[in-house]
C-alpha cells in the first residue's frame, strides 16, 4: 500500500495526511476473504432508536438551530436501513417537524426560529418520509403559498438567494430551497431567472464548486450585472459541488427553452476531472475527501460519491461511449443488457470498504473517519453513499416516458403546465437499474437505493410529488426478486 | 487551574428579567428526538423566544443574545433575527461589536456565523472605510491558527471583492506568498492566488497580461518552482492547469517542463540549468501521477497519431500508478478513441 509521497518535503498537509493513512491502514483486515466486512445494520438501527428514544445527548445543542436535520438524518437513515416508523412514532415525527414552521412562510432550525432554507429543506424531506395527505398529517399542513413568497423575498439580483433574512448566499441555500419547490410544486420559472447562471459562477478553475461567486455590477443606472468578473468566493468543496450539481440538474427544465447562445454553461470535463480526483488513493481506503490536499471524510461518501450519480443527466456516461452499448439508451426494454458491465466513473468497490471498514463506529452510528465519534450527520450520509455506491439509480428515457404519457393537465388553461410536466417528469424518471448492484461483503450488506437529487427513497419522491402535482403515476414494473416495496 | 465558574443565575430567577415571561419551545409537549438541553440553555433560549415575541430591542437582549451565541455560536436566529437587528436598531457601538466579535471568532473560528456577522457590521453605515484594511490583517492572523478555513477565506475574498479598492489588493500576492511558504500543499492559498490574480478583473499594474501569466508560471512564487519542491502536489498541478486553461492557452506549453516528472529520478544532478523549466528535486517521488496526467492531456489535446500516446499513459495509470482511477482512465481512453 504507497503511501501519498511526500518528496522529502514535509508540511503541516503531509503530516496530518500520513497520520491519517496510518490510522486507515490499521482498519484494513488480514484477510478480507475469510471474513468479509458486515454493515453492522442492528447497531447501527439501535445508534438511531436510542436519539429518538432517548433524546439527543446535550452535545448536540450544537444542532439546536438544525433539528428538522436532526429528524431528517435519521429518518432517511431509517430509509437507507430498509426500515419504517411505527405509526406512533410517526406522529410524533410529524408534530415536532411541523412545530418549526414559521408563521410567515418556510421551516426555522426549531419551535419560534427565524425561518431558513436548510432547515425548510430538512422539514420537508422528512416530511415526505413520514407523512401523508390529510390534515394534520403533514403534506397539506405546509403552507405553500407563504413558502414560496418566502422564498421570493430572498432572491438576489445575481440570480442566487440568501439563505435567511439578514443572512448570507450559498448554493447549499439554493440546493434547499430547489429540492423544497420541486417537491412541492411551486417552482417557477420568475422563481428560478439567473440561478443557474450563478450556478455555473461558482464553478472554480479547479473543476469543483465553491459557496458562493461576487457579483459587480454597471455603474449605469439601473445597475446590471457584469458577465464578468464574478469570482468564486471559496475554494472547490465537496458539498457545494454536490447542491451545485443538483441544482444544475433541477434547473435543466427551464433551460431547455433558452437559446443555446445564452444559456450558462459550466465545464463538465473539468468537473468530472475534480470528482475523481477526490477519491482517496488505497493508503485512504477509497474515502472521499472534500478538497484538495484535504483529508477523507465519511460524508464525502455522499457529497462527492453521490455526485456521480447526477452525472448521467449531464450526457457523462461511462458505457454510453461504447458503440454498442450507445444504442442501448434509446431502445426500450433492453436495460437488462446492462448487466455484467460496471460502468461507473468512481471506484465503487473501493468507497464502500471505505464505510465498512472505517465509516463504522464500533458502537453503532456511522463516522467521518476514526477514531472520531458517530454522529446523525455522518450516518446519515455515510449510509447515503454506500447506496450510491452499491445501486445505480438513473434518469431512465423509459420511465420518462412513461410519466409523460400518464401526465393529465389540469383543468384550467396554464401557460405554465409545459414546465411543470417536465419538472415532475425528469425528477421521477430516475430508476434503480435492476442487476447492476454492486455490494461488498454480499447481500445481507445490501441498502435502499436513494434519488441521486433529493437524497430520498424514489418511493417517498414519487408519493409526495405525486400528491403535490395531482398526478398519478404508473406503477413501476420491478422484474427482479429485490422488488419490494415500503 | 482555575476553579470552574458558578453557573450563571437562571433568568427566571433574575429580579431584572421578571418583567418577561418566558416561552417554551414546544406547546405541544412531548417531540420526537428531543435534544437534552442544560438547564442553562433551555432558561436562556426560553428568554431569548420571549423578547423575539414582545420585539423588545435592549442592552439587556444584547447580553441576552451574546449568553445564547456563547453556549450556542450555530444559533443563527441569535445571531441575526435578533442580535444584528438589536445592534441597529440601538445605534450601538460597531467598534464595541466588533471587539466581541474578535473574541468570539478566535473562539468558535469554525462556525460562520461569526464570519457573517462580522460582514453585516462591516457594512453598516457606521463602520468606516479605513475598517477593511483592518479586517484584512485579522484575517490574515486567524488564518495563522487555522489555515484551510473555509469561511475565513471566503471572508477575505469578499472583502476584497466587494470593496475593490487597489490599496486592499496591493498586499495579497505578498500574503499568499507568505501562506505557501508555511504550506506549499494548502490548497485555500492556491485558490486564493487564482482569485487574485485572474478571476476578480485585474489589478493596478497588472494590465500586461502576458508578463503576468509568464509569471504566474514562471516567476519568484510561480507554480513550476513549487512543483519542483514537491512534484506530488495536486494543488500546484490543478494551479498550473487552470492558468493555462483560463487563458486558453494549449497545454503543450509546458510539456518539456512536466517530461521529466514523468519518468524516475535520472541518477546525479543536472548540469545545465534551465530556469524556464526547473527539473524535479532530488527528493522526489517520480514519476510524478499528475505530471502522467497531464502529458497525457498534452497528447490528446494534440490529437491525431500523439493519442496512442496519450492511451498508453493513460493505461499506465489504470495498471499501475493510479489504480484507484481505473475506470476513469479507461472512460478517458474510450472517449479519445471516440473523437
Amino acid at each position: 500500500m504507497r503511501p501519498t509521497p511526500v518528496d522529502a518535503f514535509p508540511t503541516a498537509t503531509s503530516a496530518s495526511q500520513a497520520e491519517t493513512e496510518k490510522v486507515l491502514i490499521d482498519h484494513i483486515p488480514g484477510d478480507p476473504t475469510k471474513t468479509p466486512p458486515t454493515l453492522q445494520k442492528n447497531a447501527h438501527m439501535q445508534f438511531l432508536i436510542r436519539n429518538i428514544v432517548q433524546g439527543f445527548p446535550a452535545r448536540y445543542t450544537s444542532q439546536d438551530a438544525s433539528q428538522p436535520w436532526l429528524m431528517y438524518w435519521t429518518l432517511q437513515a431509517f430509509s437507507v436501513l430498509q426500515v419504517g416508523l411505527d405509526p406512533g412514532n410517526k406522529r410524533k415525527a410529524i408534530d415536532t417537524i411541523m412545530a418549526c414552521q414559521h408563521p410567515d412562510g418556510g421551516f426555522g432550525g426549531g419551535p419560534k426560529q427565524a425561518p431558513h432554507l436548510l432547515p425548510t429543506y430538512a422539514a420537508v424531506c422528512a416530511l415526505a418520509v413520514v407523512g401523508k395527505p390529510g390534515e394534520g398529517d403533514g403534506w397539506d399542513d405546509i403552507d405553500r403559498k407563504k413558502m414560496y413568497k418566502f422564498f421570493l423575498s430572498l432572491k438576489q439580483p445575481d440570480g442566487s438567494f440568501l439563505v435567511a433574512h439578514h443572512s448570507e448566499v450559498d448554493v447549499r441555500g439554493i440546493y434547499c430551497l430547489l429540492v423544497t419547490a420541486t417537491l412541492l410544486d411551486i417552482i417557477t420559472p420568475e422563481l428560478v431567472e439567473g440561478t443557474a447562471a450563478f450556478i455555473a459562477s461558482c464553478q472554480t478553475y479547479e473543476g469543483g464548486f465553491s459557496s458562493a461567486s461576487q457579483p459587480y455590477y454597471s455603474p449605469s443606472s439601473p445597475p446590471t450585472l457584469l458577465e464578468s468578473p464574478r469570482p468564486p468566493l471559496g475554494e472547490a468543496h465537496g458539498g457545494y459541488t454536490f447542491c451545485s450539481l443538483a441544482s444544475w440538474v433541477m434547473l435543466q427544465p427551464f433551460l431547455a427553452s433558452t437559446s443555446s447562445l445564452t444559456r450558462p454553461q459550466i465545464n463538465k470535463k473539468s468537473l468530472l476531472r475534480w470528482l475523481v480526483q477526490m477519491q482517496g488513493s488505497q493508503a485512504e481506503l477509497g474515502g472521499f475527501k472534500g478538497r484538495t490536499n484535504k483529508l477523507v471524510d465519511g460524508c464525502y461518501s455522499w457529497w462527492v460519491g453521490g455526485s456521480f450519480g447526477l452525472l448521467e443527466s449531464l450526457g457523462i456516461n461511462h458505457a454510453v461511449l461504447g458503440a454498442a452499448s450507445s444504442e442501448k439508451h434509446t431502445q426500450a426494454g433492453t436495460e437488462s443488457a446492462w448487466d455484467d458491465v460496471d460502468d461507473s466513473l468512481l471506484n465503487r468497490k473501493a468507497l464502500q470498504e471505505y464505510i465498512l471498514y472505517a465509516g463504522q463506529h464500533p458502537a453503532g452510528g456511522l463516522r467521518d473517519k476514526p477514531p472520531k465519534s458517530a454522529d446523525s450527520y455522518h450516518t446519515l450520509y455515510c449510509l447515503a453513499g454506500l447506496s450510491s455506491a452499491q445501486h445505480r439509480v438513473f434518469p431512465s428515457p423509459i420511465r420518462r416516458k412513461e410519466v409523460l404519457d400518464a401526465w393529465r393537465a389540469p383543468n384550467s388553461s396554464d401557460t405554465s403546465d409545459e414546465v411543470r410536466k417536465r419538472v415532475f417528469a425528469e425528477a421521477l424518471s430516475y430508476t434503480e437499474e435492476e442487476g447492476t448492484e454492486t455490494i461488498v461483503g454480499g447481500a445481507s450488506n445490501r441498502v435502499n437505493a436513494t434519488h441521486p437529487v433529493f437524497n430520498l427513497t424514489v418511493t417517498h419522491t414519487e408519493a409526495i410529488m405525486s400528491h403535490f402535482y395531482g398526478q398519478v403515476v404508473p406503477p413501476r414494473v420491478f422484474k427482479g426478486a429485490t422488488a419490494t416495496q415500503s | 487551574m482555575t476553579a470552574p465558574a458558578a453557573p450563571p443565575t437562571l433568568y427566571s430567577v433574575r429580579p431584572e428579567w421578571a418583567d418577561v415571561t418566558p416561552v417554551v419551545q414546544y406547546e405541544k409537549a412531548n417531540p420526537l428526538a428531543p435534544i437534552v438541553y442544560t438547564e442553562e440553555y433551555k432558561d436562556a433560549t426560553d428568554y431569548l423566544r420571549a423578547v423575539v415575541k414582545s420585539g423588545e430591542k435592549s442592552e439587556r437582549v444584547l447580553k441576552l443574545t451574546e449568553h445564547v451565541i456563547r453556549l450556542n455560536p450555530a444559533h443563527y436566529s441569535a445571531w441575526w433575527q435578533y442580535r444584528y437587528e438589536t445592534v441597529v436598531a440601538l445605534s450601538w457601538p460597531l467598534d464595541v461589536e466588533m471587539t466581541l466579535m474578535d473574541e468570539l471568532a478566535d473562539k468558535y473560528l469554525k462556525t460562520y456565523q461569526v464570519w457573517h456577522h462580522r460582514r453585516l457590521i462591516l457594512l453598516l453605515p457606521g463602520a468606516g472605510a479605513g475598517r477593511a484594511a483592518q479586517e484584512l490583517t485579522y484575517i490574515a492572523n486567524m488564518l495563522q491558527t487555522d489555515e484551510k478555513n473555509y469561511h475565513t477565506w471566503a471572508h477575505r475574498q469578499w472583502l476584497l471583492a466587494f470593496h475593490n479598492d487597489d490599496a486592499l489588493w496591493a498586499g495579497e500576492l505578498d500574503f499568499v506568498d507568505t501562506m505557501l511558504n508555511r504550506d506549499l500543499r494548502n490548497n485555500s492559498a492556491w485558490h486564493h492566488r487564482f482569485f487574485v490574480v485572474f478571476q476578480s478583473g485585474v489589478r493596478a499594474g497588472e494590465e500586461d497580461r502576458q508578463r503576468i501569466i509568464h509569471r504566474e508560471l514562471m516567476c519568484v512564487c510561480h507554480v513550476k518552482q513549487h512543483i519542483s519542491l514537491a512534484p506530488n502536489n495536486a494543488s500546484a498541478w490543478n494551479y498550473l492547469r487552470g492558468v493555462l486553461e483560463f487563458n486558453k492557452l494549449p497545454l503543450s506549453n509546458v510539456a518539456t517542463f512536466v517530461k521529466p516528472y514523468t519518468v524516475p529520478l535520472p541518477d546525479g544532478a543536472k548540469d545545465v540549468v534551465d530556469l524556464e523549466n526547473p527539473p524535479p528535486g532530488q527528493g522526489a517521488e517520480l514519476p510524478c501521477v499528475a505530471a502522467i496526467e497531464f502529458l497525457a492531456d498534452v497528447y490528446e489535446e494534440e490529437g491525431g497519431e500523439s493519442t496512442h500516446m496519450a492511451v498508453e499513459l493513460w493505461k499506465s495509470l489504470g495498471d499501475e500508478h493510479d489504480t484507484i482511477r481505473k475506470k476513469y482512465w479507461e472512460y478517458r481512453i474510450l472517449q479519445a478513441r471516440s473523437v
